[in-house]
């Protein structure tokens, strides 16, 4: 009896364990932590059986393990926040290129790399927010705008130590030139109502108390506090309106959450099929509906509160421009005194 | 020199001292990555140099400066208050006053993440009343005031415990010496207890000012561009790890001159402390009114330090989506004591190794290793990581083995990082009861393990004790070494905290919070009792 119990307990051991072989694992460098995530790893893993082992942590710190690991790394994905840290990897020889016939069709050009090390997975909008009792809409125009004497002391703006600033002065600097993006910087920070500090979200807060009546931010954190658990943070969305700036010139700056296969990746295929996974139509409405980021064809999600900032143009400069101008851009912002 | 070191080949090369050599030189690699650093010239040192060297030094002295002061203001006074007075409630707040260690700083700025808002009202008054520059210059003022109040309510005690220990260590003979000549109780405060204190102050005072400089989650939420700080914005945001480097080798250079201060300080009162530390103190017992008022200056620290922010995370943990025992969270928890607990093991075996081969061989090569093997506390965290993983680059590049992703790379980061931490009692310990003997029990012909096991290990159980809990409750906390160097799917408390920070989930994050107070708790009361004076 025991002996039977114990072959069959064996067998089906064995049964899994090469069910489990077949089927594979991937292992996920991220620097994501968003239930969004979640939700869309177990549907990949339901409908594959390939199994995702995740470590989150900094984009920075994760590259800088990847580095370390060099061909060893257990990793197969790295997934970062922003394209300049993508880029980074990429120079860094870290990834190694792929392509599909998917990916391409799914993913817009300059959201992808043209080699294919990295792909974009998901949109950020880095947008104006703006107190709806002290602006009027038509007083904003542009980022440049925001350099302007008549915003002294109304602007805030988080850390230039964050990356989406980093970013954004990247592509400005692209636009503009580098010395017009100095005094840009410059101005703005002379401009803003206090030194810069806190989250994106802390400058929403600014601005629904009063503090200041500008800020520069992620859209998508706006989702995040409407849709929160705290009333503190409704109301504040209640009292700011998003603008969408340049939409008569360059577009609005935009930024994706990207991911790229692993030099290293010993699952390279399974890795392939998972950035499909991420891009097709119906993971693409979970990133804008669970967590209120653009789908990768911007306009084409039925997220009401997507909706109701309204359409905008974006910036269709190429993303690896970004992790090229990086450097560039935190010596501007430290010579501007941009903390 | 050269006749020291044959010296110490000849006559002091023996197993325990090559161990002890090994394991030194092991924990000093990645340290000494770091240090050697101070003269890179990378491409961007200029840009540094020119335009934010010098915001860095000058924000990073105001931050240790007003930590460090308001730390020793609050320490010291509760130290004197809990060991000379006696009022009602003053058993409670003996041990109530540790309790704020058990809040980590990223845990305690995050507790008090809208405080700086609460000022909005009085800055806009002071724009419209006053200036624009005046409102910025105000903002200034409360974005270090409020980082310096939230640093030191969370660590003056570890000034508070050092000194008390001073304090009841101190004769009372004297004390009351100086009462029958007539002095004043102030005077003898002044006059006779501070200045005896004072190597207990400062070496209070040292472990702040290191937590301070360690600490990159306050001062990156509330604004601050310290040394930490730039150290990341250079190697992540230029792509510099030269300039890095180099600025995390003056952070220890910085340090290095600190604890070097510290040491002479100690060094010359050292002999001053052991009076007649047998007899018990007799408590001034206070009037009703000094009671009160002395139990209100005793509660401000433990108010910001640890009751309000207690308060306010379990009210935001009422409205978190998970409680406190859902099967993630214990698997969780279960990581987080077995990582603390096997940690303070193996680092309590290695200081004892380390330092009592030193002391039992009196080898000045050993010593010198010990004192730079112990450097690791004094390192940011998240610069250790770094260390860690450029060493362990060139050992995967040589063997082929990655130590990333293990458990024991944690291990390792641990033990290079908190070192010193169980090494400074157990090293005063060694010092005070076991070198006579030692000696005694080498010219009796007893071998080096025999005396460890039979004489050195029974004396120095209650700093070993004190190492272990002190190490547990660091691991328990710690954040950025773990962050970096975790293996897949691992989660401690400390990185759930984090993370669900980052996503804003206030509510839900308090509850691994409160989780890593209350356990953390249970082992500073034990530490409590252990250093109580037994009378």
């Amino acid at each position: 009896m025991i002996y039977n119990i114990s072959i069959k307990a064996s067998s089906l051991f064995l049964i899994i364990s090469f069910f489990s072989f077949l089927s594979g694992e991937i292992n996920l460098y991220t620097h994501r932590h968003y239930n969004s995530d979640k939700l869309l790893f177990k549907a990949f893993t339901k409908k594959t059986g390939i199994k995702i082992n995740v470590i989150k942590g900094s984009a920075d710190q994760l590259i800088q393990r990847l580095q370390t690991e060099g061909e060893n790394s257990p990793a197969d994905i790295l997934l970062t926040v922003d394209a300049g840290r993508l880029v980074r990897a990429k120079n860094l020889g870290l990834l190694q290129p792929v392509t599909s016939p998917l990916l391409i069709k799914q993913i817009p050009s300059e959201m992808r790399d043209l080699d294919g090390y990295w792909y974009g997975l998901t949109v950020r909008a880095r947008a104006l927010i703006y107190s709806k009792d002290r602006v009027k809409q038509n007083q904003l125009s542009t980022y440049e705008d925001l350099a302007h004497k008549k915003w002294r002391g109304r602007i805030v703006v988080r850390s230039s130590n964050n990356i989406y600033n980093q970013s954004l002065l990247a592509s400005i600097i692209a636009a503009n030139g580098e010395l017009d993006a100095y005094k840009w910087a410059k101005s703005v920070r002379s401009n803003m109502a206090r030194s810069p500090r806190g989250s994106d979200r802390d400058q929403a807060r600014a601005v629904a108390s009063g503090l200041a009546d500008v800020a520069i931010m992620n859209t998508y954190y706006l989702g995040v506090m409407a849709n929160s658990s705290d009333k503190k943070d409704q109301d504040v969305v209640k009292k700011i309106a998003v603008f969408f700036p340049n939409q008569k010139g360059r577009g609005t700056h935009i930024n994706v959450s990207g991911a790229g296969i692993t030099k290293s990746s010993k699952n390279k295929e399974e890795a392939l099929k998972f950035l499909e996974f991420l891009t097709n139509e119906n993971s693409q409405k979970v990133f804008s509906s669970a967590n209120y980021e653009y789908p990768l064809k911007i306009n084409e999600h039925n997220s009401t509160i997507l909706k109701s900032w309204g359409q905008f143009k974006y910036d269709p400069l190429s993303l690896s421009v970004l992790g090229e101008k990086n450097t560039q851009a935190v010596k501007i912002f430290d010579r501007a005194g941009w903390e | 020199m050269f006749r020291v070191l044959k010296n110490e080949i000849l006559f002091k090369l023996n197993g325990w001292t090559f161990v002890s050599f090994i394991i030194g030189l092991f924990i000093i690699i990645p340290i000494a990555f770091v240090a050697i650093q101070f003269n890179n010239s990378s491409e961007n040192w200029h840009h540094i140099q020119e335009n934010v060297l010098y915001k860095y030094i000058y924000s990073t002295l105001i931050l240790v400066l007003g930590t460090g002061v308001l730390s020793v203001f609050f320490g010291v006074i509760t130290a004197w208050i809990i060991s000379f007075y006696e009022f009602p409630g003053r058993k409670l707040l003996e041990w109530g006053l540790i309790l704020p260690l058990t809040i980590p700083t990223y845990i305690a700025a995050y507790s008090y993440y809208d405080v700086l808002e609460t000022f909005t009202p009085l800055m806009l008054w002071i724009r419209n009343n006053i200036s624009f520059s005046a409102m910025n210059l105000f903002n200034d003022f409360m974005v270090y005031f409020v980082t310096i109040i939230v640093l030191s309510s969370v660590l003056f005690p570890y000034v508070y415990l050092s000194t008390r220990a001073s304090f009841l260590m101190q004769g009372n003979k004297l004390i009351e010496s100086a009462k029958i000549l007539g002095h004043l109780p102030g005077q003898i405060f002044w006059n006779l207890i501070l200045p005896l204190s004072r190597p207990a102050i400062v070496a209070g005072l040292s472990l702040v000012i290191m937590e301070t400089l360690n600490d990159f989650g306050a001062v990156e939420y509330f604004g601050i561009s310290t040394f930490t700080t730039g150290i990341f914005r250079s190697w992540m945001g230029m792509d510099d790890v030269g300039s890095a480097l180099r600025l995390s080798s003056y952070l220890m250079f910085f340090v290095l001159l600190l604890m070097y201060f510290e040491k002479r300080m100690r060094g010359n009162a050292k002999f001053d402390q052991n009076d007649d530390s047998s007899l018990t103190h007799k408590r001034l017992v206070l009037s009703s009114s000094k009671s009160k008022s002395v139990l209100v200056i005793c509660l401000v620290p433990l108010m910001l330090g640890f009751i309000i922010p207690v308060i306010r995370l379990s009210l935001w943990s009422i409205s978190a989506s998970k409680d406190f025992f859902n099967i993630e969270l214990m698997q969780i928890r279960f990581n987080s004591i077995g990582l603390a607990s096997f940690s303070s093991i193996i680092i309590v075996i290695v200081s004892i190794i380390l330092l009592f081969s030193s002391k039992y061989f009196s080898s000045q090569i050993i010593k010198i290793t010990n004192q730079f093997a112990v450097l690791g506390y004094s390192i940011p965290g998240a610069v250790i990581a770094m260390g860690i993983l450029l060493v362990s680059a060139y050992i995967n590049d040589i063997t082929n083995i990655i130590i990333t992703g293990t458990i024991s790379s944690l291990f390792i980061a641990y033990l290079i990082r908190f070192l010193a931490v169980s090494s400074q009692p157990i090293d005063s310990g060694l010092e005070k009861e076991c070198s006579q003997i030692n000696q005694a029990s080498r010219n009796l012909g007893k071998t080096a393990f025999h005396s460890l096991m039979k004489i050195n290990l029974p004396l120095l159980k209650k700093p070993i004790f004190v190492g272990a809990i002190l190490i547990f409750i660091d691991v328990f906390k710690e954040l950025p070494l773990t962050l970096i160097l975790r293996p897949f799917n691992f989660d401690t408390l400390a990185t759930l905290t984090y993370d669900l920070n980052k996503q804003a989930q206030i509510f839900d994050a308090s509850i691994p919070a409160l989780i890593i107070i209350i356990i953390t708790t249970i082992p500073i009361i034990f530490l409590n009792k252990k250093l109580e004076r037994k009378s």
